[in-house]
């Protein structure tokens, strides 16, 4: 087939979906970007007026916004390397002959398909305040009475970290499936080799599954940051962005100024932000861990 | 392949089921009716009540439709836009002033039966009542006082207010946390129903601002918040929450039991509650008013009510079926299923529970009584309910009260800027 005939051919396939992403994204954000610079409320019969870098200069003055952002950028330093660590652990363990294997499987990815909002009820019960509470009495078990009840969602403290552990226990199954297919996609044969060269354990991991995994790795930990930085309904449910902002995020903000207080230009100007964040930060990360082309 | 025949069929077969309904006899008029899918017990109730009256007469067939509660405020928003909103529509009453100034609601003075309007509860007027037209009537109104029990207070010798002109005053109040405190295991014993979900705050806690002389906002013209929500007065009686809150008095109930478990003494909530908490103590649980902050008991109104689009083709019709769901006989079966406070003196003179002598009188004694007060009747009434709703989870976590409220009244007052003081421009 002639090249032009082949683009043509190859542009004709691609086109539902290209034109899946122009309705749906690439219109949408247009018009946030159009929004962002009006004061436009939801169902006004006002005119919107154009108020320029209005909505953005009270943003970055907002000290729930400006927090929102330290608290994505803190959520996804710990929570990416963590979970990608868990489940990479989890999946070594599963990868083995062990009895009852499916048991264990099905065990540790449950998490992942019980809805969010199910999930965060659940732990709002176990992270209960006061000594009858399943956290603090574990606590108090385990520390032989030293450890003092907290109530660990109003804690400015502790109120993120909960919410991340909840993240984390959620998530890491899914990740640790992926990464389960990379193992057993890596060919026995290698570690036949390394065997005979007299590798151990350690080595075999570190010069074989390691490098093997390297893609797997570096998708899984590209879709956990952009999925971290959509974090929303743990929030929504379980803390409402407080104690003071300590849980509040740029997803939480927008949707308040949207739907809570019917500002769609405010909403519209935060998720501009956090368009620009997610482009960002996808950028910075591809040029830092290039996959590997097979 | 033949996964898709057998779906295209499906498909097919549907759509010919649809165009088989029966056609609507001649000389009927198809109402479009919303409500929203509350309890079970209300869903059922509304049901019966259609049916009920479509059957009893030809004129009038509804249709009703069942929206989720809390997606409703959107999907009327998404109506409006489209140009698709019901004849007929029930909503959540502090939105009325959003729609009304939005143009998308017709007056009910005009169309609604004199002697009706005259029946109803003073506090359905006056929470219906927007730039001086009456937008929405409900059927019940809401009830908010302390629950508790008899014989504890008798324990601590508490004296117990009957009225709300009786209300314990804030000190009398405190100086009652404190006592029975001392005889509970762990200190808290008031439930603010902690675990409730974002309109309770503004419902449940603007009485403390108002009974204290402050409020969310100055009501004399809606055009400011500055002065008022972060005045002396606010700020004193939310010091006084605040410190309920953050000296343990108060128990963070996240599993909606603290009463009915006994862990706590006191609840402050609405009429909803009445029932489970009546079937845990029986005659022993109380009504009393909530606490007096300086200016007199005050307390929380408003309810789920009912309205008509401006763009019905048969506002008459549409009004006939508010005045039929207003018949006593159907305001008590609704009140039955739902517990609240029935939205005419008739149907109330014919309640068990709230007619005087009954346990929740003290309701209907604060709505008509002038103690309840409505949610401020202004389109901007989203974001003050988001901004005091922030302050509170403020307040809670322990920032200064006049920090939260000053953030909150900036918040308010740069809204209201924004839409250049919300003018009516809607023509009633």
């Amino acid at each position: 087939m002639p090249q032009r005939a082949l683009i043509s051919a190859g542009l004709l396939f691609a086109l539902p979906a290209l034109a899946g992403l122009l309705i749906f994204v690439a219109v949408p954000f247009l018009l946030s970007i159009g929004l962002s610079f009006t004061n436009l409320r939801l169902g006004s019969p006002l005119a919107p007026e154009f108020v320029g870098l209005t909505q953005f200069v009270r943003l970055f003055a907002d000290d729930a916004f400006t927090r929102a952002l330290l608290n994505n950028l803190l959520f996804t330093i710990v929570v990416v390397p963590v979970q990608t660590l868990l489940a990479l652990g989890l999946a070594l363990l599963l990868n083995q002959p062990l009895r009852g294997l499916a048991l264990f499987r099905t065990l540790f990815f449950m998490p992942v398909v019980f809805p969010l909002a199910l999930v965060s009820v659940v732990w709002i019960l176990i992270y209960a305040p006061g000594p009858d509470g399943m956290l603090n009495s574990f606590l108090h078990l385990i520390t032989l009475g030293h450890w003092v009840p907290r109530d660990f969602l109003h804690d400015p403290w502790l109120a993120l970290p909960a919410i991340m552990l909840t993240s984390i226990w959620q998530g890491a199954g899914f990740q640790m499936v992926i990464l389960l297919a990379g193992l057993q996609s890596i060919p026995e044969e290698l570690y036949e080799a390394a065997r005979i060269d007299g590798a151990g354990r350690w080595q075999r991991f570190w010069f074989i599954t390691l490098p093997q995994l390297r893609n797997t790795l570096i998708f899984v930990m590209l879709v956990t940051t952009i999925l971290t930085f959509r974090l929303f309904e743990q929030v929504q449910i379980m803390t409402r962005g407080g104690p003071r902002h300590a849980t509040t995020t740029i997803m939480y903000e927008a949707v308040q100024a949207a739907f809570s207080r019917q500002q769609v230009a405010k909403g519209a100007a935060i998720t501009v932000i956090f368009f620009l964040i997610v482009l960002l930060v996808t950028l910075l990360q591809r040029r830092l861990a290039r996959q590997e082309r097979l | 392949m033949r996964i898709l025949l057998i779906s295209l069929a499906f498909v097919f077969l549907a759509a010919c089921d649809r165009s088989e309904q029966p056609k609507p006899e001649a000389g009927t008029v198809q109402l479009s009716v919303w409500a929203h899918a509350g309890q079970a017990s209300e869903r059922r109730t509304i049901e019966r009540q259609v049916q009920a009256f479509n059957q009893q007469q030809d004129a009038i067939q509804i249709s009703m439709t069942f929206i989720p509660e809390r997606s409703y405020n959107a999907q009327v928003q998404a109506a409006a836009i489209a140009g698709a909103l019901p004849d007929l529509l029930e909503f959540d009453v502090p939105y009325l002033y959003n729609y009304a100034w939005q143009g998308h609601l017709l007056p009910l003075e005009t169309l609604l039966p004199h002697s009706l309007q005259q029946d109803l509860l003073p506090s359905i007027i006056k929470q219906g009542t927007y730039q001086g037209h009456l937008y929405g009537v409900g059927t019940f109104d809401s009830g908010l006082a302390l629950y508790a029990r008899r014989s504890l207070l008798q324990k601590v010798n508490a004296r117990i207010p009957l009225h709300p002109k009786q209300a314990w005053s804030v000190q009398e109040f405190e100086q009652l946390l404190d006592r029975l405190a001392v005889e509970d295991d762990d200190g808290a014993v008031l439930d603010l129903k902690l675990n409730y979900p974002d309109e309770w705050f503004s419902y449940a806690f603007s009485p403390v601002l108002q009974s204290a002389g402050g409020d969310l906002i100055d009501r004399s013209d809606y055009q400011t918040a500055s002065g008022v929500l972060n005045g002396a007065a606010s700020v004193t009686a939310m010091q006084h929450v605040q410190g309920w809150l953050t000296t343990g008095r108060v128990d963070p109930n996240v599993d909606d039991a603290a009463f009915v478990t006994g862990r706590v003494a006191l609840s402050w909530a609405g009429h909803w509650e009445y029932r489970r908490y009546h079937e845990a103590f029986g005659d022993d649980l109380i009504l009393v008013p909530l606490p007096d902050f300086g200016r007199g008991s005050r307390t929380g109104q408003g309810s789920w009510v009912w309205g008509i689009s401006r763009h019905s083709a048969v506002p008459d019709k549409a009004a006939e079926v508010i005045a039929y769901l207003l018949r006593p006989a159907q305001i008590l079966a609704m009140t039955e299923a739902n517990g609240a406070v029935p939205a005419t003196h008739t149907a109330i003179a014919q309640s068990p529970l709230y007619q005087p002598g009954g346990p929740l009188h003290l309701f209907v004694v604060q709505l008509a009584e002038g103690y309840a007060v409505p949610r401020p009747r202004t389109p901007a009434y989203p974001v003050i309910s988001a901004s005091f709703r922030q302050a509170f989870a403020d307040i809670r976590d322990g920032l200064p009260v006049q920090q939260a409220l000053d953030r909150a009244a900036a918040a308010i007052d740069e809204d209201i800027r924004d839409n250049r003081g919300y003018p009516s421009i809607a023509a009633p």
